[in-house]
């Protein structure tokens, strides 16, 4: 077993009075204790969510109840060491990864100054290789023999509540971005970690409601803002009026019609809040365009899953719910709107979870007639991979003066980025429908993107501090580019970041506002027969 | 010898000792202290040229105006740690420390000790300047939650659903019931 030297890699040395004084450390970091006070922490589950959850097939949920992070007892059931150590047993038995994740880490430190947590923080338990270990540690004491004799000596832990305060803390102070794992010589995939003691947790009713209310409206309405069928298509007919009213165009959307070619499934936030809205609009316009023949599900009608953010058995029953309806419409594929998450469950869970998705034939755009081989097994595609060919085959016309106003960047979404290699399509829509646009420096873009820092249901206001600190990383390399190139927006395909990066411009670098790929695309769109006025922002502009 | 020229042949001490010690103020400040890659590490770079800045335009003597780009660039960062109000501005205060510990290591400059009233004055100018930063980065981080909240995404968490509701009025129904 390798010698532990997280705690060199955690330690500091600071002499000299200092009006500073009260963060250096003085002791090893397995005995620091976490302090929770406000602003630090994301507000528990309502129980009343967490009891709808268990009550649903499939799914396990147990131990809901009140219980503050602030407080001393939390309330944990009585033998809740043995139901954590079993749940370990159980994963380790069920999970090759985890076993392989838990083994084979040297501690080399590569993946240390990698994370945005840390790099805003300066936290060691931030450091990725050190978060892990909070697991790790525990793993050893219980499931290695060198761990059952020796314990501390090499590296193992007892199971206490002290400790589970601290995964509490650190499961929620990662996105699962996965930036440290581009740099780890064993591909460990820190955010499974992540997703292990987020699982854990919730076997003793510890966890937070921005994750679990979203996942419980998602589960019955069908999407995170528990929005009804009658809610969410009157949104996206509002919006329809607004693109009339903008271009001339009448875009007349359908909904749950069976025997349409596509299934079109897109973040719910994209029919709801800004700047969503404006990306929807994009979506509308794009296939009013080319005549698409597509539905919209009132049912399936979330992209993002936050069972990613909960456990397995919560991810595979929301996104089975696309399947099942993609089945139920008989449609030939699924087109997916601009989501970050649901594309990594898509991509890296969906086949083991759902797959294969036989019943639907694989991909054909009905315009160009290119066959997405790529997505032969999950039969969904992505809206830019769409574009992209649409714009490649020349079948859209684009006037790029449109977007005049637009001195942009972007942003690549975590999860398209690194869990589904979406990284020239996006790219290349952006040449054929901006101007200008500039790349961010090399080490902040690509596979090596900073996450926007509030991910994994960590985009609630209460831990604010927090997410504007994570994503410092993101934001000051926006802020580069803003001085020096004058660039004032920052395009992404992801609805976390839509909403997230705007308040992160908001306080890091406000000149920058942040818009969705397609809103661009809807902006350069010439359609025949439009009315257009002059809009001097885009679909945003205020007539 | 005049202070200010002191300052300017002590430059180099003060900045390392005085970014050293402002970024000894996190937990584990290795990192930040040693990587120069701006976008790599935006705290200890950012840090660092802001210090730098404002200790170059102290001894330039230049206008209150000039010294908010600098001090935002520091303070900003501070103002979401983990530190309470007084601990995120003290760096700035702290240089007061640091240009009396290099003065006085030096025979020529050690005189030059009883001249500093102006130059802590100055600082504590400097100081103000920084918690007037720091206020207006909180009131930021509150607006922006106020502006998530309006923007109706906090639905996400308030939302009830309709169809419990009606049951619920169903089996309870108030002295409305009917209407």
């Amino acid at each position: 077993m390798a010698v532990v030297k997280v705690d060199m890699l955690a330690r500091s040395v600071a002499e000299g009075p200092s009006l500073m004084t009260g963060s250096i450390p003085t002791k090893d970091w397995m005995d620091v204790p976490v302090v929770f006070k406000p602003g630090n922490y994301a507000y528990p589950t309502k129980p009343e969510k967490l009891r709808y959850l268990d009550s649903q097939q499939g799914l396990s949920f147990p131990n809901a109840r009140e219980w503050n992070p602030e407080d001393d007892d939390w309330k944990l059931p009585d033998n809740w060491k043995e139901i954590i150590l079993q749940g370990i047993a159980d994963r380790l038995d069920k999970f090759r990864s985890l076993k392989i994740f838990m083994d084979c880490c040297v501690r080399c430190g590569a993946c240390a100054d990698k994370c945005h947590f840390f790099l805003g923080t300066g936290d060691p338990k931030n450091m990725p290789v050190l978060r892990a270990e909070l697991l790790r540690s525990v793993y050893r004491q219980n499931f290695t023999r060198a761990g059952k004799i020796l314990g501390k000596l090499v590296g193992g832990r007892e199971m206490t509540v002290g400790v589970l305060k601290e995964w509490f803390m650190y499961a929620y102070q990662c996105t699962e971005c996965r930036r440290c794992s581009v740099f780890c010589p064993y591909g460990i995939d820190t955010a499974e970690i992540t997703m292990m003691l987020r699982e854990l947790l919730h076997l003793v009713g510890i966890g937070i409601n921005w994750a679990m209310e979203p996942a419980s409206n998602s589960n019955r309405t069908g999407n995170h803002m528990g929005l009804t069928p009658q809610a969410f298509k009157g949104n996206v007919e509002f919006l329809c009026d607004d693109i009339e009213n903008l271009t001339g165009v009448r875009v007349n959307p359908t909904f749950n019609r069976k025997g349409a070619e596509v299934l079109f499934i897109t973040p719910s936030a994209d029919v709801f809040a800004e700047p969503g809205i404006f990306t929807c609009m994009g979506y509308l316009l794009l296939f009013e365009a080319i005549g698409l023949d597509y539905t919209w599900s009132t049912y399936a009608s979330e992209g993002g899953n936050f069972g990613l953010f909960t456990n397995n058995e919560l991810m595979k029953k929301l996104n089975a719910k696309m399947y099942a309806e993609a089945k139920r419409l008989g449609v030939r594929w699924i087109l997916g709107g601009e989501c970050g998450h649901m594309w990594r469950v898509l991509h890296q869970y969906m086949d083991t979870m759902n797959g294969p998705a036989d019943f639907l034939e694989v991909p054909r755009s009905p315009i160009t007639g290119t066959v997405f081989d790529n997505a032969k097994s999950t039969k969904m595609i992505h809206i830019s991979e769409f574009t992209a060919d649409l714009i490649k085959n020349n079948k859209i016309k684009l006037d790029k003066s449109r977007n005049a106003h637009v001195k942009a960047t972007f942003h690549d979404s975590c999860n398209p980025a690194r869990a589904m290699g979406l990284l020239d399509e996006p790219r290349y829509v952006l040449d054929h429908v901006v101007d200008n646009w500039v790349e961010m420096p090399e080490n902040t873009i690509r596979e090596k993107t900073f996450c926007c820092g509030s991910g994994t249901a960590l985009n609630t206001d209460e831990i604010m501090e927090i997410r504007m600190r994570s994503g410092l990383p993101r934001a000051n390399a926006v802020k580069y580019v803003h001085d020096k190139h004058d660039v004032n927006t920052l395009a992404c395909v992801c609805a976390i970041d839509r909403a997230t990066l705007t308040t992160l411009m908001n306080y890091w670098v406000p000149e920058v506002q942040v818009a969705g790929l397609s809103e661009l695309v809807g902006n350069a769109l010439v359609i025949e027969g439009e009315q257009r006025q002059d809009l001097t922002e885009g679909l945003r502009t205020l007539v | 010898m005049e202070l200010t020229e002191a300052l300017a042949n002590t430059k180099k001490e003060v900045l390392s000792r005085w970014i050293e010690r402002t970024l000894d103020s996190y937990t584990s400040p290795g990192f930040f202290k040693k990587s120069k890659d701006p976008f790599a590490n935006p705290v200890g770079s950012n840090i660092s040229s802001g210090l730098t800045e404002v200790f170059d335009l102290l001894l330039a003597g230049a206008d209150q105006q000039a010294y908010l780009a600098p001090l935002d660039r520091v303070v900003r960062i501070r103002a979401v740690q983990d530190f309470t109000p007084a601990q995120a501005v003290a760096p700035l205060l702290e240089l007061k420390w640091v240009v009396k510990q290099v003065l006085s290591s030096g025979k020529e400059t050690k005189p030059l000790l009883s001249q500093l009233d102006n130059l802590d004055c100055e600082i504590d100018r400097i100081a103000l300047a920084a918690f007037n930063i720091y206020c207006e980065c909180r009131e930021q981080l509150y607006r922006n939650r106020i502006n998530e909240l309006k923007s109706g995404r906090s639905i996400l968490t308030d939302a009830a659903c309709p169809s419990a509701v009606m049951r619920q009025e169903l089996n309870n129904p108030g002295p409305n019931a009917g209407v």
